[in-house]
């Protein structure tokens, strides 16, 4: 007989401080006994989408729904049409969490975390292969893909990532995310370090420089921030000065060395660097001002092949394809070579070029274009339309409700023809020779004026 | 018909030059037409970008109680109110 095996949702001691919440701070039994409470509230339904912006409120209801055997769906953005595509795939489904979302159609009911009736601080146990989340990508068809998150992939994933992440850090730490835990990396780190190690999250998300400020000044040292490029670009220029701050996690998207450096000078702290994947989880990580390779976590094995790139691990359903260039260095290390062609990063989600120029090509009076990266520090995508009987805006709004809006162009320019070679080839230098005439027309335009 | 303050056109011209939004004249920015989301379709890349414009052109730290910065700066006239509010 198979015996099933069973692990805690957490391995924290109940008199240990888990979050930090509207100001207060909450003990592992007092939240122990709050999940289990929402858990006999919640209603019967197979699959929860848990929009909780308070993030002790998300870790109360992620957990919650885990207790009653349900399954948390991570959609890959807030799009409608995304929304109302999964609740349409998924009808055994109901939303946990919030307001604010225009999305309300979608709901069999809302259910809002918060103090529990039963005193009761145990520390129930989750079966090993309980699915407990699904995390989805864009993918390159434009459907979402499924990636499922059993307990055991959870748990030993966040075993490997304290590991790779915390074993330079104090033994206890309190984070503040930027990122929401909606997204892969606010799961993997701010809802589930929290269960695992001596961590202490605050229920904020702040977002605009100041905030950030704020919410870091709010909690006890150590401190450490998970967040992206782009938030943290924005907190450096913006000028503003943080309290004492140990430690930068930041993903998403590469993290340019000079950031790196200007970062760690600034807020005298030290930044590391965490490379992943919506499929995957955390990979591996690195201190991008000292190190150019990337250190593996010890959970994973790289083979890099010609076909492809694929990372294989024991927690995880099956093996991963790295959407990458990489190059092994040893089999702990790799060196990162760049992005394929075809994908683009923006805001930590990833978009295929060749679905968006699919999508732009079907647009009813568009009769050629394309859509493009052209690589500045706004990350923005462009695009470049012959559609003589439409404005930029007829293709902006076309796109709108099927394209998540970060991949939306912007600006879209209007020409006569694009610069394709006899074959129908449209080369990358001819894009780039095009765009620059471009901009270089709308500086006269705008000098003559 | 809406119209625009000389500051709200001011602010109008700020957010079209700092977000890069070609298409768009700033006098043609409704005052109370929302600025994120169906609107003029801004997203949370082009609230960082603006609160930094902002805070560069103003001198001011824009906050927001959540990150659900829509309510708190959903259109031209609130955040021009919540400018003026803030400078001094």
């Amino acid at each position: 007989m198979k015996i099933k095996r069973h692990f805690p949702i957490t391995d924290r001691k109940s008199d240990e401080i888990i979050a930090f919440y509207r100001g207060e701070t909450i003990e592992v039994g007092q939240f122990l006994t709050e999940a289990k409470a929402l858990a006999s509230r919640l209603p019967d339904y197979r699959y929860a989408f848990n929009l909780s912006t308070n993030r002790y409120e998300y870790l109360l209801g992620f957990c919650a729904s885990i207790l009653a055997g349900q399954c948390t769906l991570m959609p890959p953005n807030r799009l409608d049409s995304t929304l109302k595509e999964l609740a349409q795939q998924y009808p055994d489904s109901y939303t946990l969490g919030t307001t604010g979302f225009s999305y309300q159609e979608i709901e069999n009911g809302t259910y809002r975390a918060g103090p529990g009736e039963i005193q009761d601080d145990d520390n129930p146990l989750v079966p090993a292969d309980q699915l407990c989340a699904i995390a989805f990508t864009s993918g390159s068809t434009g459907k979402p893909s499924p990636n499922p998150k059993y307990w055991h992939t959870l748990r030993a994933g966040s075993f490997g990532n304290i590991t790779l992440l915390l074993k330079n850090t104090a033994e206890r730490l309190n984070i503040v995310a930027t990122v929401p835990p909606q997204h892969m990396w606010g799961l993997e780190t701010s809802i589930l370090f929290p269960l695992f190690t001596d961590v202490t999250i605050s229920d904020q998300t702040p977002f605009y420089p100041q905030n950030i400020a704020e919410a870091i000044g709010s909690l006890p040292g150590p401190r450490a921030l998970i967040s992206s490029p782009v938030h943290l670009r924005a907190l450096l220029k913006s000028g503003v000065t943080l309290p004492a701050l140990d430690h930068i996690f930041s993903a998403t998207a590469p993290l340019p060395t000079e950031l790196a450096h200007l970062l760690e000078k600034q807020f005298s702290t030290k930044v590391f660097e965490v490379f992943g994947s919506t499929e995957s989880g955390i990979i591996a990580g690195r201190y991008t001002t000292e190190e150019t390779n990337w250190h593996l976590s010890e959970l994973f094995e790289l083979e890099v092949g010609e076909s492809g790139n694929l990372i294989r691990a024991g927690h995880l359903p099956g093996d991963v394809v790295i959407h990458d260039v990489i190059e092994k260095i040893d089999d702990h290390s790799f060196k990162w070579l760049g992005r394929h062609q075809d994908m683009v990063n923006i805001a930590g989600k990833r978009g295929s070029l060749i679905d968006l120029n699919r999508r732009l090509l079907a647009i009813p009076g568009v009769t050629d274009g394309v859509i493009f990266s052209p690589g500045d520090e706004s990350e923005r995508l462009v695009a470049i339309v012959v559609a003589p009987y439409l404005k930029p805006a007829d293709i902006v709004d076309t796109l709108k409700p099927v394209v998540d809006p970060v991949f939306l162009p912007r600006p879209v320019y209007m020409v006569s023809a694009l610069p394709r070679q006899e074959t129908g080839k449209l080369a990358s230098s001819a894009i780039r020779q095009l765009y620059e005439d471009i901009l270089k027309k709308k500086r006269q335009d705008k000098e003559s004026t | 018909m809406q119209t625009q303050t000389e500051q709200e056109r001011e602010l109008a011209e700020l957010i079209v030059e700092s977000l890069n939004l070609e298409d768009v004249n700033a006098e043609e920015i409704m005052p109370e037409d929302p600025l994120f989301g169906d609107g003029l379709g801004l997203d949370s890349i082009d609230a960082l970008e603006l609160a930094l414009a902002i805070t560069q052109k103003y001198a001011i730290q824009l906050k927001a109680d959540d990150a659900n910065m829509q309510q708190a700066f959903g259109t031209l006239r609130s955040l021009n109110t919540y400018i003026m509010e803030h400078t001094t």
